[in-house]
């Protein structure tokens, strides 16, 4: 069995780490790119949202390479998420690939030990004893973890940092470090290095950069190719940017519901706003955008594929917030066309309206 | 008390449960007037521009009849079935119309279980407290209206020479301006109709199961289900798909029957803002003629070097 996984922001490294920590064989497909949207844009229906046609691309650039059998994670809806197995299933099958899905659904839809069944499917490939196992997908969780933290500091120091450039360069470096090392515990060793180092930023807090809270559809926003590197953008533009949104996040909140504790805080900042779970993460979405104006963000960024579906919703609740909370919101919707130009242009005009907004005399009543 | 309520969106299959309910509590309803260009009009203009048309046109119908009501009906539709859900936008409508049309009246946000009695019994307390807090007027409400919900029946049965079915949502099937009277240029030109309510319960169930998984949406569950029984059944001879630009739903369910049906005539048609109807007749017209053609004239007879049987390869 060689394993592939689509791709998501940084997860391949965690991916990476487990893989190799189990002992497994895997793909990691090509990161994305024009060919793996063109491929996924080719064969998936017209209208199906973004990520969908990318994990075609990915899937068909992992079989290539010999893969066999995909991993994916899965959910019961409302979104389009959870069905993406299915409809990627039947157009895999229709275009002669045989390969094999393994979903690591909700528990609601296939029950506890259909899930154990289908983990177990995986970990029986593994030759580690049971505490290994365990212990490899610990090593995995904090990988993802540390690099989650890494990105995150980078992106918010970059409007801080003395020297310009050089969050974004020690996050380039270690991510480029991490994928070429094999060992999994050098790998965490590095990462906790790396982390020290991004901590160790020289920073001046008394500058007074643009912060911008990035929120969304998950995928979109974490995934940098379908964003258009946004956040490198903003990065280069010396913007701090927060994320709340990150792999990381996604896991923990994804255990705790199960228990009802997640996100406590995100939720109840969005009561007023969208008071009941709508599928995806609009309620999230709307959560961030109160969060942001209350932490005095100056102004948040949405970004969604074309035609998410709670993310219209949230989309329609946006403006009354701005309007409410005076916090400006830029929506980006992208899709396959997304042409860069254009893109860029909106984001440095909202950039620039953001700081010229500071100075305005009305800016802080 | 007026109790507003929208023609859009669910209101084609479930308005005489609301509308029976709220008349039981003595309350006075006010509809909006069936779809049309002007309402299209206003719901363009205050709604999301991302939304689907259907979702444009609820917003027309409610803001057109918001200042002459004192409580709006936005019913929130969450699940129809157990475990089954609409669809995200359903989830958050009264959202999307509170923050989209300005100086809305008071509106219903409770959540609508529809699955049992007692979950719908719970949304007529929180909507109907605004108008009565007794409890046995509610109840006895709440019994008229179930009863005359019961009694209320969609769908189009009209089997001919030539069959199509008309698949979609409801309340894209049913309303006349939105899908430019489909329904009757059909029958105009002598086409028979099925639509998705009278296909066998059973073998539309038996479809369903073979999915790899089990179908969170219900319109998921209905279409396609429906589709692939009545196309088993060879009860059809072809599938108009009527859908609404950017619907999340559609884009899954339509090719799902894509790939189940392989080479059966199937016609998507997509609506959304534009009203030129000479496309969609051109289209209607070619896929009838098709149809003819297929059903009266052929004799199936393989063309000259190819398999008599279709999917093998040609000799």
């Amino acid at each position: 069995m060689k394993i592939t996984v689509p791709h998501m922001g940084n997860v391949y490294i965690a991916v990476k780490i487990l893989f190799d920590g189990l002992g497994i064989d895997y793909v990691i497909p090509p990161l994305n790119n024009k060919e793996a949207l063109y491929l996924g844009s080719k064969y998936s229906p017209d209208e199906i949202c973004l990520p969908f046609k990318l994990m075609i691309g990915n899937y068909i650039a992992g079989i290539k390479n010999g893969a066999d059998t995909i991993l994916l994670v899965g959910s019961c809806g409302p979104c389009r998420f959870g069905e993406y197995p299915e409809l990627q299933h039947k157009i895999l099958e229709h275009l002669k690939y045989n390969v094999e899905f393994i979903v690591i659904d909700a528990v609601k839809s296939i029950g506890l030990r259909e899930l154990f069944n289908r983990i177990r499917i995986v970990g029986s490939e593994s030759r580690k004893t049971l505490p290994g196992k365990i212990n490899s997908v610990i090593r995995a969780y904090n990988a993802m973890c540390i690099l989650d933290d890494i990105e995150s500091q980078a992106h918010f120091k970059a409007g801080y940092e003395k020297e310009r450039g050089e969050c974004k360069k020690i996050l380039n470096f270690c991510k480029e470090e991490v994928l070429s090392c094999d060992n999994p515990d050098k790998a965490l060793k590095l990462l906790k290095d790396y982390q020290d180092r991004i901590r160790n930023v020289a920073v001046d807090y008394s500058k007074k950069p643009v912060k911008v809270a990035i929120i969304g559809e998950i995928y979109s926003v974490i995934e940098p190719f379908t964003n258009l590197f946004i956040e490198d953008i903003l990065m280069d533009m010396a913007v701090s940017t927060r994320r709340n949104l990150t792999p990381s996040w996604w896991l923990k909140d994804m255990l705790l519901k199960i228990i009802r504790l997640n996100s406590r805080e995100l939720l109840k900042a969005s009561d007023e706003f969208l008071p009941l779970c709508i599928g995806g993460h609009a309620r999230e979405c709307v959560g961030e955008a109160v969060l942001a104006s209350r932490e005095g963000f100056d102004g948040a960024i949405q970004i969604f594929p074309m035609g998410c579906m709670p993310e219209i919703v949230s989309k329609a609740i946006l403006p009354t917030i701005s309007r409410e909370k005076k916090l400006p919101v830029l929506s980006l919707i992208v899709d396959e066309m997304t042409g860069e130009a254009g893109y860029m242009t909106r984001i440095e005009a909202f950039i620039d309206l953001l700081e010229r907004r500071r100075e305005h005399v009305f800016a802080w009543n | 008390m007026r109790v507003g309520i929208p023609k859009g969106l669910l209101y084609c299959k479930y308005h005489p449960f609301f509308e029976t309910f709220f008349r039981g509590l003595g309350a006075e309803i006010v509809n909006s007037e069936d779809t049309s260009k002007n309402i299209l009009n206003m719901g363009v203009k205050v709604c999301v521009d991302e939304a689907c048309l259907p979702v444009k046109i609820y917003h027309g119908h409610a803001a057109s009849i918001k200042d002459r009501c004192d409580l709006l009906v936005v019913p929130r539709i969450m699940q129809v079935h157990r475990n089954e859900y609409i669809c995200p936008k359903f989830c958050g409508l009264p959202e999307m119309i509170v923050h989209s049309i300005p100086g809305m009246p008071p509106v219903t946000s409770a959540p609508l279980y529809m699955h049992s009695k007692k979950s719908l019994f719970q949304w007529c307390v929180s909507s109907g407290s605004a108008i009565t807090r007794s409890r046995s007027r509610i109840r006895h409400a709440f019994e008229l209206a179930l009863k005359a919900q019961n009694s209320h029946k969609t769908g189009i049965m009209d089997q001919k020479d030539i069959t199509v079915m008309l698949a979609g949502h409801p309340y894209i099937v049913y309303d006349a301006f939105l899908n430019m009277d489909i329904v009757n240029k059909l029958k105009a030109k002598g086409i028979g109709i099925l639509t998705e309510e009278f296909a066998p319960c059973a073998a539309s169930e038996s479809q369903v199961k073979k999915l790899l998984k089990k179908p969170f949406w219900t319109f998921q569950r209905n279409l396609f289900g429906a589709s692939a029984a009545l196309y088993e059944q060879k009860k059809i001879h072809g599938i108009i798909y009527l859908s609404s630009f950017a619907c999340g739903i559609d884009s899954v369910v339509i090719d799902l029957i894509r790939f189940h049906t392989g080479d059966f005539p199937m016609l998507v048609i997509k609506f959304d803002e534009h009203t030129g109807e000479a496309g969609v007749d051109t289209r209607l017209e070619a896929f009838t003629d098709m149809l003819e053609r297929r059903v009266l004239n052929e004799d199936n007879r393989p063309t000259y070097g190819q398999c008599l049987y279709s999917r093998q390869n040609p000799v």
